[in-house]
């Protein structure tokens, strides 16, 4: 049985704004559309910024990756502010009920030796590579074109630093609510010979003009580490009775997957582009072939941390991932 | 279990945050960060700053997460309600038309650029707070464009807010205000969108649109106000928190923050004056009225509570506040005659104030209605009465640097136009006012690069010679612009509640043109 209300019916003079009728015929949008198509300024800027005369307030040629139409990429997830906000709420409360179930039961404390050492050593150092992914992000939501992109560059900014946050909170607890662990891995992020790689890649990658380059670059820095830390030391946690990390490495390995889903959306668009489709998928080949070895080199440190502590094939890992990654971004044959 | 020395709160803050940074070394500082040293800004130490609220990610998520489920749950409940037929009448939504083309873009621009601060500020703790606003600023945005969605499928005047920011005349003043901030360096972009816009001049700008909402109907907008009020209290300390460490730092940022006060005072207080009619002339029902706006939120709080804190510092009230304060007993009422003049070509519609409104408007402002602008709006009434209506023949033009159409009048004499000009590099450039002239003579490389939609127009830049031609640039469909009387949205109005009040369920008609 249904009850049927009656209302005053009114029928709509039009569904939405007239730059998505336009673009996408006569049909309702959604929010993530009203929110986040056509919202930047393209045209008619008054002043040159003062710190950068060459270019426009907002400027496809900030990158040497371009769209056509920057809104042939759209974010996979949706994302416009309410339903980002609302699944890293989600995120963290799930992470501090994990958090809080492991303390109770002192899982932390009662990891095996090898485990503590691999967290304490190559995992919480992190939290500053992590950091420096917040400023990559900042800057792409600056200097990206579109607001497609520059939202979920936005987000990412945004994430790295919830990501950060993740990772000091282990610290704290791995330290039993101090924050021994935390001066200790600032140390190794500092002075440790095995992490030196990763923090001189992102130091370097801070300074890269493109945003674009910065982005690809810490992608693939991610793609090595988030895939050696959190998918192929999850394996092995579970066979060596260290479920306490894999019930931690969930979440981020959550998170990555999450984000792949428009960093993988906005490689697609670059590569299909109709105009500057071939000359992105050169670029693209061209800063994977100068930024891959600086990644690599960077995770084989992490890779070596954690194969001292656990001997679980890190370095064999990383090596394999980063000849994939390198394959494709090849070059195409022409 | 070891539970060695626990960290305190601020502690435990300060290792989620700013202890995630790191001092750089196969990089100089200077690349890494190369925005803060040109302004002439010197900050000693930048652990100096006190951050101005103490957030983790966790707990920012889970507040706005359930803010914003509150408010699409009002938008959705006022949307399958009907809720648009509550207002008090359909003109209200003027406000609102020109808060979605003029205001939402501003908060779009304010989220990328704080994502430049994000980024360029040496000091962690600012780049956080920073990074805060700069979602807090996606979030208004988005919610603004939302909340108005509902109207726009009813309603005029909203469909091509954005197209229409970036080329309309009267919002090119909102457009410029801001590029004008983005464009400028990091520290000089705080004192004008964290300090002048976020705190000096925010009450001015938000409530007035905030409470004309609750004043006339507008449950969803009211909504938002409330919802944005906890993020706009952390902007506002943030705006205050970065004049006083900038203050702080070094004695010689003084004269430098006391030249960026004065001209981001009357830059935004130009602004203003589209605001100042929207109080007076455009809400059906009254809040305040300007004046009365200005005397509480200007005179009273900024320069009789904030002012005399920064004395402490040697900053003293903006230059030319003087004439600000002159004018609160005309600006609104020259404003509207204007845009009344020039409605034929705007994303809103005006007309003649009722007989009620005129009343209201003499008992606000004894000394000037009467005398100085009743006389105007009897003969346009005439003209009315005749079967006419009075638009200006031509287009108006602009002050170099506000971008208002040079209307308002020379200090102490309301009937004499204030004109200024300054010769730059062999060309002439007018001013409306001596505030827009010394603005303009600090850095007239900066403003000789307005895009002026007047001398735009003029040159063909905007869609073709005639009126019509430009019109159809704007994207301005019938009913967007000119006179409100007999508009197809006052015609549709009428037609939805008579279809209410009456017995029948039929649907209500559309309203054609």
């Amino acid at each position: 049985m249904q009850y049927e209300l009656r209302t005053q019916v009114i029928e709509p003079r039009r569904k939405t704004f007239t730059n998505l009728t336009e673009r996408y015929g006569d049909r309702p949008a959604t929010r993530y559309e009203e929110g986040s198509v056509d919202i930047q300024a393209t045209a008619n800027f008054h002043y040159r910024p003062l710190w950068d005369p060459s270019h426009e307030i907002y400027d496809p040629e900030y990158s040497a990756l371009r769209l056509t139409d920057p809104y042939s990429f759209v974010d996979p997830r949706q994302f416009y502010y309410a339903p980002y906000v609302t699944a890293r709420a989600h995120l963290h409360e799930a992470f501090a009920q994990t958090l809080a179930y492991l303390e109770n039961r002192d899982l932390v404390e009662r990891l095996p030796q090898g485990w503590k050492d691999l967290v304490a050593q190559a995992v919480i150092p992190l939290r500053h590579y992590e950091s420096g992914g917040q400023l990559i992000g900042a800057y792409g939501c600056r200097f990206g074109y579109g607001t497609t992109i520059t939202q979920c560059l936005s987000y990412a900014s945004f994430d790295r630093v919830g990501n950060a946050q993740l990772l000091s909170r282990l610290g704290i607890s791995l330290d039993g609510g101090s924050d021994g662990v935390l001066v200790s891995a600032k140390q190794a992020w500092m002075e440790d010979a095995d992490l030196q790689p990763l923090r001189k890649f992102v130091e370097l990658l801070l300074v890269e003009d493109d945003w674009a380059a910065q982005h690809v670059g810490l992608d693939l820095a991610d793609q090595l580490l988030y895939g050696l830390l959190y998918t192929h030391l999850d394996e092995t946690a579970l066979l060596g009775g260290a479920g306490a990390y894999s019930l931690v490495a969930q979440h981020l390995s959550g998170w990555f997957t999450d984000n792949r889903r428009w960093v993988d959306a906005l490689y697609a668009a670059w590569g299909r582009d109709p105009e500057h489709g071939a000359a992105n998928k050169a670029e693209l080949s061209a800063l994977v072939a100068r930024l891959l070895p600086g990644a690599l080199e960077g995770a084989l440190g992490v890779a070596r941390i954690a194969d001292r502590c656990l001997d679980a094939g890190a370095v064999a890992f990383v090596e394999t991932r980063a000849r994939a990654l390198a394959a494709a971004f090849a070059p195409e044959e022409s | 279990m070891a539970a060695p020395r626990k960290l305190s709160m601020k502690q435990r803050y300060a290792a989620l945050t700013r202890d995630l940074d790191w001092d750089l070394s196969y990089v100089d500082e200077d690349k890494a960060y190369p925005y803060t040293s040109f302004e002439g800004i010197k900050i000693h130490d930048w652990s100096k700053w006190e951050d101005p609220f103490r957030l983790t990610i966790d707990a920012y998520m889970k507040y706005q997460a359930e803010k914003d489920k509150r408010l699409y749950a009002v938008l959705d409940s006022f949307a399958q309600g009907q809720g648009h037929l509550q207002l008090t009448d359909p003109s209200y939504l003027n406000a609102m038309k020109l808060f979605l083309q003029g205001v939402t873009p501003l908060e779009y621009q304010a989220h990328r650029n704080f994502a430049y601060l994000a980024r360029f500020l040496n000091g962690p703790g600012p780049r956080f707070a920073a990074l805060c606003q700069s979602q807090d600023e996606l979030r208004h945005a988005q919610t603004e464009i939302h909340t108005l969605s509902n109207y726009n499928k009813y309603y005029q005047g909203m469909h091509s807010w954005q197209h229409q920011h970036d080329r309309v005349w009267y919002l090119s003043v909102p457009k410029s205000y801001f590029d004008d901030a983005v464009t400028a360096g990091p520290f000089e972009f705080l004192i004008a969108i964290g300090f002048s816009f976020e705190y000096l001049l925010t009450n001015l700008l938000f409530v007035p649109f905030m409470s004309g909402a609750s004043f006339n109907g507008d449950l969803p907008t009211m909504t938002f106000g409330f919802s944005a009020q906890s993020d706009e209290s952390r902007h506002m300390t943030l705006g205050l928190e970065a004049i006083k460490f900038m203050l702080e730092q070094d004695p010689d940022n003084v004269p430098i923050v006391q030249a960026w006060i004065d001209k981001w005072f009357w830059r935004g207080y130009r602004l203003l004056a589209l605001v100042s009619q929207m109080l007076d002339y455009m809400l059906p029902r009254k809040v305040m009225s300007w004046k009365e706006a200005f005397e509480l939120y200007f005179e009273e709080q900024m320069l009789g509570g904030l002012f005399p804190d920064l004395a402490y510092y040697g900053i003293k009230p903006p230059r030319h506040v003087e004439h600000a304060i002159a004018e609160k007993e005309i600006l609104s009422h020259q404003v509207y005659w204007t845009l009344y003049q020039f409605s034929f070509a705007a994303g809103f519609t005006t007309t003649v104030p009722s007989e009620d409104a005129q009343k209201w408007l003499a008992e606000q402002y004894p000394q000037t209605f009467e005398r100085l602008y009743k006389p105007l709006w009897d003969k346009a009434s005439a003209v009315v009465d005749d079967g006419g209506r009075y638009f200006y023949q031509g287009l108006p033009q602009l002050c170099q640097v506000c971008q208002v159409p040079m209307l308002f009048t020379e200090p102490g004499d309301p009937t004499t136009i204030c004109q200024r000009h300054t010769e730059f590099e062999g060309e002439r450039y007018d001013f409306c006012s001596d505030g827009c002239q010394w603005i303009f003579e600090r850095e007239p490389e900066k403003y000789v690069q307005a895009w002026l939609p007047v001398h735009q127009i003029y040159q063909g830049n905007c869609g073709g010679p005639t009126v019509p031609d430009v019109l159809a640039w704007y994207k301005l469909q019938p009913g967007d612009n000119g006179e409100i009387a007999g508009n197809v949205e006052q015609t549709a109005w009428e037609a939805w509640h008579a279809t209410s009040s009456a017995e029948e369920q039929a649907p209500a008609p559309v309203a054609g043109n």
